[in-house]
C-alpha cells in the first residue's frame, strides 16, 4: 500500500501552510500571538463556549461519566542538509478536534479535521456510541485552571523565515568537516513544530497551551583505513528559536564527530552477565523504558504490570528517588497542561526506595481514587490520551563517579544508548549500546559499541547499588516515546549508577570462544 | 466506508487544479498526492468495549521543483482559497533552498510499462461491515482467547480494526496513478500469571486485505492464548553457541538489517556495508530474497512505486549474492546509476521443504526465536544486536522457554550461517518469510 511518506509528514512542515483562511497568523513576516491562554481557537476558528457545550452534550447524549474536546493546530517544519546543501524542506499542517466520551475505563472516540459544527457533531456522535443510557449533563460554565509556563516562547519558529534557519545547518556542516579530516559525510537537520491545543471538558475545565518542540542534529560518517563509523547527536526540546545559538551548533557538531571517531577503536565486549555502570544523562532512557513504563497506571489498573502489587512497597535501595516531572524548564517532556486539561506537575514515583505513585491520566486516577498527575498525553487529535511519562529522572546520591566505576570491578560502562524496548508484564527490557567502555579492574579501558544490554526492569532497579552525585538530564529534542504507536516527546535523566548485573549481548563468549 | 463512485474524478480535478496553480506560481514541475482514509477500531477487554474509535482523514501532499530547488508540504485542508496560499508559500520556501541539480521529477520515460493487473487490494465486502459485526468479531476472538487461557489469564484485550484507503497521484510531467485498498486486522493480546511477579504477555494479530482471508476468529483467539502460555517460565540460560531458528513471522526483524544498506541513500551517503558487494556473495546459498509487487491481495502489492516507476518483480539477493540494489530516482542521479526502484513491495524468501518440527528434531540443542525485544542494526558496519524470546529444544524435545537473551553478530558473517529454510512462509505480512535456521550463533544469557 502506498501512502504519503509519514516520515516526511512528521519531520516536516510548513513555514506557511495554507495561509489565507485557516492560518491567518502565518502570513509572511507576522509573528504569532504567543500567549498560551489567548482564546486562540475562539478567535481563529470561532470555537466558542456555546459550541463546545453543544459538542460535549452530543458526546454525552447517550450517557457516560464525562466527555472532553481536544482541539489541535500544529505547524511543523523540517529542513535537511545533505552533501553540503540545504536541499530538503518538508512541512505539515495538522488541524482537527478529537472528541472523547468516557464511561468507567471505556472510551468512545471520534475525530475530524473539519472544524465545522456539522463535522464536529458527527465526531461527537461517534464517541457517544459507547453508551446507551440517559444523557449526562454538561457543566454550564467553564473555568481555566492555573498553569505554569515551562517553555516561554519569545521567537516562534513560524515567525522565522526559512532563510534565517538555513545557516544553522550550513554551519554544522562546516564545523563537522573542520573538526576532522576523517569525516566523509555529514547530514544535518532542523526539525521544529508549534502545537496549539485547547481542551474543554464536560465538568467545566477549559485550558489552552502553545507548545514549541524541535531539535537540530548532525549525523556523520567517518572513514579511517577503509573502515567507516557513524554517529548522531542532537540538542533541542521545548525551546524557541533563540536557543539555537553558535554554542549549541558547536556542541552538536563536536559531539557527533567525536563519538564517531572513538568508535574506530571500539571492540565488542564479552557476552554474558556482568556489572554495568550507566553513565549520566542519555542513559536515563533506561529509567524511562525499563522502569517508568511499568509504573504507568493503565498497565497497573489492568493488573498487567509487575508493579501492580508494589504500591507502598520497597522497590529500590533507600538512596533512590525517581521523579516524573512536567515542570522542568524547556525539556522535551515539559508540559504546562496535559492533554486532558490537568496542569503540569511534579510526581514522585519512588521516594527513598518506596513506590509512592503511579503515572496517572484521568481514567486511572479515578480508578485508584487519587488526583490525576497530569500525565494524560496523546500524539495528536487523532488519538485519545493515555498515561505517559514526561521528564523522568533519578536523583543523584553521594558517591563519586570514580568510586562507582571502581566498585564495578570488571564490566561495561554505558555512555550512549538507543532503541530500547520493554515487555511490561515480564519487566524484561533490551537496549542498544551505541557507545561505551569496558571496565577492567575498576578502570575505564577500551571503547565498546553495537551491543545490547538486557535485563529485567524491576530487578535492575533493585540492583542499583550505587549512584553518584552527577544527575544529568537529556537535552535532546529527538527523544520520542512510542507507547501504543503514539509518539510524544520525552526527556529523562540519570546520575552515574552501578547495576550489579545485566546481560551484555556480545558476539564473544566469556573466555574468548566465538 | 464504501469507495465513493466519483472520488477518483474529484481527486483528479483537484490535482489538475493544484498543478496548474503551482505552475502559474512559478514551479517548473510538481507532483501531488491526494488521499483519504476511513479507519474504525473496536477493542474489548473484560468482555466489554474498551475503545470505540472511528474517523475519516484526508491529506494533500505537494512537492514542487523550481530551478533545481525543492520543497514538499502536506495539508488536510482541500479548500481552494486555502490551497492557493499553501501553494505560493510552498514555492517561496522552495526558492530559499540551495540548488541541487539531482532533485527533479523522474524522466517520464521511466513511467512507461505499468501493468494494469487487478491486484485485488480492495475488499468490496468491507463496506457492508456493520458496527454489530465488528463487535461480534472482537467478542469472538476475546471469548476464544479467554477460554484457551483458562485460569492463567490476567487480562485479555481483543480487537478489530479496518481501514479503507484511496489515493490519487499526478505529476506535471505525465505520471498519473491511483490506488484503492482495504485492510482488516483482528487479534488479541493476553497477559498471564507466571511464577512470582512475572506476567508474560503474548499476542496474535492477523491482518489482510479481504476479511474472507482471515483464519477463523476462534483460531486467532486460541493462538493468542497459546502464544502467551508458551512464554510461561521463560528464563535466560548460560551464554552458549548453538543453532538458532528465527520463526517465520519475526524473521524480518533481523533481515531488515540488510535492506537499509541496499538503498541508494545509504550507498551514496557511505552508510552501507553492502555498497561494494554488488554481484558478490556475502551469505549462504539458501538466502534468496525476491520483491514481488504483484501478489494478489498482498499487503505490499502495488502497480507503481514512490517515483511512479512501474512495479516489477525482481530478485534482490540470489543465493547469497547481492543482485539488485534499491535505487530511487534521486539517488540514481547522485550515484550516476540506472534507477531500479527505491522501495519494496512484498518480500519473499522461497520456502524449503521441511517443517520446523522436523528440522528441530535434527538440530540437537537449539533455540526457536518467537519474539524480539529492542536491538538495532548498524547499516554502516553491519553489526547488529537484538534481544530474543523463545524456546529451547534438545533433539526435538522441548526443554524450557527462554527470555532475557540476546543474539549479536555482523550481517556479513551471520547470513553465512543460514543452513536451512523452513516450508512455512508467513502469509499475513509484507515479508512472506519462512522460518530460517542458523548454525553456530552466540546466544548471550547468564
Amino acid at each position: 500500500m502506498k501512502t504519503i511518506p509519514r516520515r516526511k509528514f512528521i519531520q516536516s512542515t510548513a513555514m506557511a501552510g495554507g495561509a489565507l483562511l485557516l492560518l491567518p497568523e502565518l502570513q509572511a513576516g507576522r509573528l504569532l500571538d504567543i500567549q498560551p491562554s489567548g482564546n486562540y481557537f475562539m478567535k481563529e476558528f470561532g470555537i466558542d463556549e456555546t459550541l463546545c457545550h453543544k459538542l460535549l452534550a452530543k458526546a454525552l447524549s447517550r450517557g457516560g461519566d464525562y466527555a472532553d474536546l481536544y482541539f489541535e493546530f500544529t505547524v511543523s517544519n523540517y529542513l535537511g542538509l545533505e552533501d553540503a546543501k540545504v536541499n530538503q524542506s518538508y512541512g505539515d499542517i495538522s488541524l482537527g478536534v478529537g472528541i472523547r466520551t468516557v464511561k468507567g475505563d471505556q472510551i468512545g472516540y471520534g475525530y475530524t479535521q473539519e472544524l465545522t459544527e456539522e463535522s464536529m457533531l458527527s465526531a461527537a456522535a461517534t464517541a457517544a456510541t459507547l453508551c446507551d443510557m440517559n444523557a449526562t449533563p454538561v457543566s454550564i460554565s467553564f473555568t481555566r485552571p492555573k498553569v505554569g509556563n515551562y517553555y516561554p516562547v519569545a521567537l516562534d519558529f513560524n515567525g522565522i523565515p526559512a532563510k534565517v534557519k538555513l545557516p544553522l545547518l550550513q554551519t554544522i556542516n562546516q564545523k563537522c568537516f573542520a573538526l576532522s579530516p576523517e569525516i566523509a559525510k555529514v547530514n544535518a537537520g532542523f526539525s521544529n513544530a508549534v502545537k496549539r491545543i485547547m481542551i474543554v471538558t464536560s465538568d467545566g475545565t477549559i485550558a489552552e497551551d502553545i507548545i514549541p518542540s524541535g531539535y537540530i542534529y548532525a549525523s556523520v560518517v567517518a572513514e579511517r583505513n577503509g573502515k567507516r563509523e557513524q554517529s548522531f547527536w542532537n540538542l533541542g526540546g521545548r525551546r524557541d528559536f533563540s536557543y539555537y545559538t553558535d554554542d549549541v551548533i558547536n556542541q552538536v557538531a563536536t559531539k557527533a564527530v567525536n563519538n564517531a571517531l572513538i568508535l574506530f577503536d571500539a571492540i565488542q565486549p564479552p557476552a554474558g552477565e556482568m556489572p554495568v555502570v550507566l553513565g549520566p544523562g542519555v542513559t536515563g532512557i533506561l529509567l524511562h523504558e525499563a522502569i517508568g513504563h511499568g509504573m504507568e497506571a493503565d498497565f497497573n489498573r489492568k493488573n498487567i504490570s509487575t508493579y501492580s502489587t508494589m504500591l507502598g512497597k520497597k522497590v529500590a535501595e533507600p538512596f533512590i528517588t525517581i521523579i516524573d516531572d512536567a515542570t522542568n524548564m524547556n525539556l522535551a517532556g515539559s508540559l504546562n497542561v496535559d492533554d486532558e486539561g490537568t496542569p503540569g506537575k511534579k510526581t514522585m514515583l519512588v521516594e527513598n526506595g518506596i513506590l509512592t505513585s503511579y503515572i496517572h491520566d484521568r481514567i486511572s486516577a479515578k480508578h485508584y481514587g487519587v488526583e490525576p498527575t497530569g500525565n494524560g498525553r496523546r500524539q495528536d487529535f487523532q488519538n485519545y490520551p493515555i498515561p505517559r511519562m514526561r521528564n523522568t529522572y533519578m536523583l543523584g546520591s553521594s558517591a563519586s563517579v570514580e568510586d562507582v566505576i571502581k566498585q564495578a570491578g570488571n564490566g561495561i560502562y554505558v555512555e550512549n544508548v538507543s532503541n530500547g524496548q520493554v515487555k511490561i508484564g515480564e519487566g524484561d527490557f533490551a537496549f542498544y549500546v551505541s557507545q561505551g567502555r569496558l571496565i577492567e579492574n575498576g578502570k575505564l579501558t577500551s571503547p565498546i559499541k553495537d551491543v545490547n544490554i538486557m535485563g529485567n526492569g524491576p530487578k535492575m532497579l533493585a540492583n542499583i547499588t550505587m549512584a553518584a552525585n552527577d544527575l544529568e538530564m537529556y537535552y535532546g529534542g529527538a527523544g520520542q516515546c512510542g507507547k501504543n504507536g503514539q509518539g510524544v516527546p520525552v526527556s529523562f535523566g540519570l546520575p552515574t549508577c552501578l547495576v550489579k548485573s545485566l546481560t551484555v549481548g556480545g558476539t564473544q563468549q566469556k573466555g574468548g570462544q566465538s | 466506508m464504501s469507495f465513493k463512485k466519483d472520488q477518483q474524478q474529484e481527486f483528479r480535478e483537484l490535482a489538475n487544479w493544484v498543478i496548474d496553480q503551482a505552475k502559474q506560481a512559478g514551479a517548473n514541475d510538481c507532483r501531488v498526492n491526494i488521499s483519504k482514509r476511513r479507519s474504525v477500531e473496536i477493542n474489548y477487554r473484560d468482555r466489554k468495549p474498551e475503545v470505540i474509535k472511528e474517523a475519516t482523514t484526508q491529506g494533500l501532499y505537494l512537492e514542487v521543483f523550481i530551478n533545481n530547488r525543492f520543497a514538499g508540504r502536506s495539508t488536510p485542508d482541500f479548500r481552494k482559497l486555502t490551497l492557493s496560499g499553501f501553494i505560493t508559500d510552498l514555492i517561496d520556501n522552495a526558492l530559499i533552498m540551495e540548488e541541487d541539480p539531482f532533485r527533479t521529477l523522474p524522466d517520464p520515460k521511466y513511467y512507461a510499462g505499468r501493468s494494469t493487473t487487478d491486484l485485488q487490494l480492495a475488499d468490496p465486502a468491507q463496506a457492508q461491515l456493520t458496527p454489530e459485526e465488528r463487535h461480534a468479531m472482537a467478542k469472538a476472538v476475546e471469548d476464544a482467547c479467554l477460554q484457551q487461557g483458562g485460569s492463567k489469564v490476567i487480562s485479555v484485550e481483543a480487537g478489530e480494526s479496518d481501514d479503507t484507503y484511496e489515493e490519487f497521484i499526478k505529476s506535471s510531467n505525465g505520471f498519473e496513478g491511483s490506488a484503492r485498498s482495504t485492510y482488516c486486522n483482528v487479534g488479541a493480546s493476553m497477559t498471564a500469571q507466571d511464577e512470582g511477579d512475572r506476567r508474560p504477555a503474548g499476542y496474535h494479530y492477523i491482518g489482510c486485505r479481504y476479511r474472507s482471508d482471515l483464519p477463523s476468529l476462534q483460531e486467532i483467539g486460541k493462538t493468542a492464548a497459546n502464544r502467551t502460555l508458551d512464554l510461561m517460565g521463560g528464563k535466560k540460560i548460560a551464554t552458549e553457541t548453538l543453532p538458532v531458528i528465527l520463526e517465520n513471522r519475526g524473521a524480518a526483524r533481523v533481515l531488515s538489517g540488510l535492506l537499509n544498506p541496499m538503498s541508494g541513500g545509504s550507498i551514496q551517503q557511505k552508510r552501507s556495508f553492502l555498497a561494494d558487494k554488488k554481484d558478490q556473495t556475502f551469505g549462504s546459498k539458501l538466502l534468496t530474497v525476491q520483491d514481488d509487487p504483484f501478489l494478489l491481495r498482498g499487503l505490499g502489492s502495488r502497480l507503481y512505486d514512490e517515483d511512479g516507476f512501474p512495479a516489477k518483480k525482481r530478485d534482490l539477493i540470489i543465493e547469497g549474492r547481492v543482485n539488485e540494489f534499491l535505487i530511487d530516482w534521486y539517488y540514481s542521479r547522485k550515484l550516476g546509476w540506472e534507477p531500479t526502484s527505491g522501495g519494496i513491495s512484498n518480500l519473499i524468501i522461497p520456502p524449503g521443504t521441511r517443517s520446523i518440527d522436523d528440522i528441530i528434531k535434527d538440530l540437537g540443542r537449539c533455540i526457536l526465536v518467537t519474539d524480539y525485544i529492542g536491538g538495532n542494526s548498524n547499516s554502516t558496519t553491519g553489526d547488529f544486536s537484538v534481544g530474543i524470546i523463545g524456546k529451547l529444544f534438545d533433539k526435538g524435545q522441548f526443554v524450557q522457554n527462554v527470555a532475557e537473551m540476546n543474539i549479536a553478530d555482523n550481517h556479513l558473517k551471520f547470513w553465512n550461517k543460514l543452513v536451512e529454510v523452513g516450508n512455512d512462509p508467513w502469509i499475513y505480512s509484507q515479508a512472506r518469510f519462512p522460518s530460517l535456521v542458523f548454525d553456530g550463533v552466540v546466544v548471550a544469557g547468564i
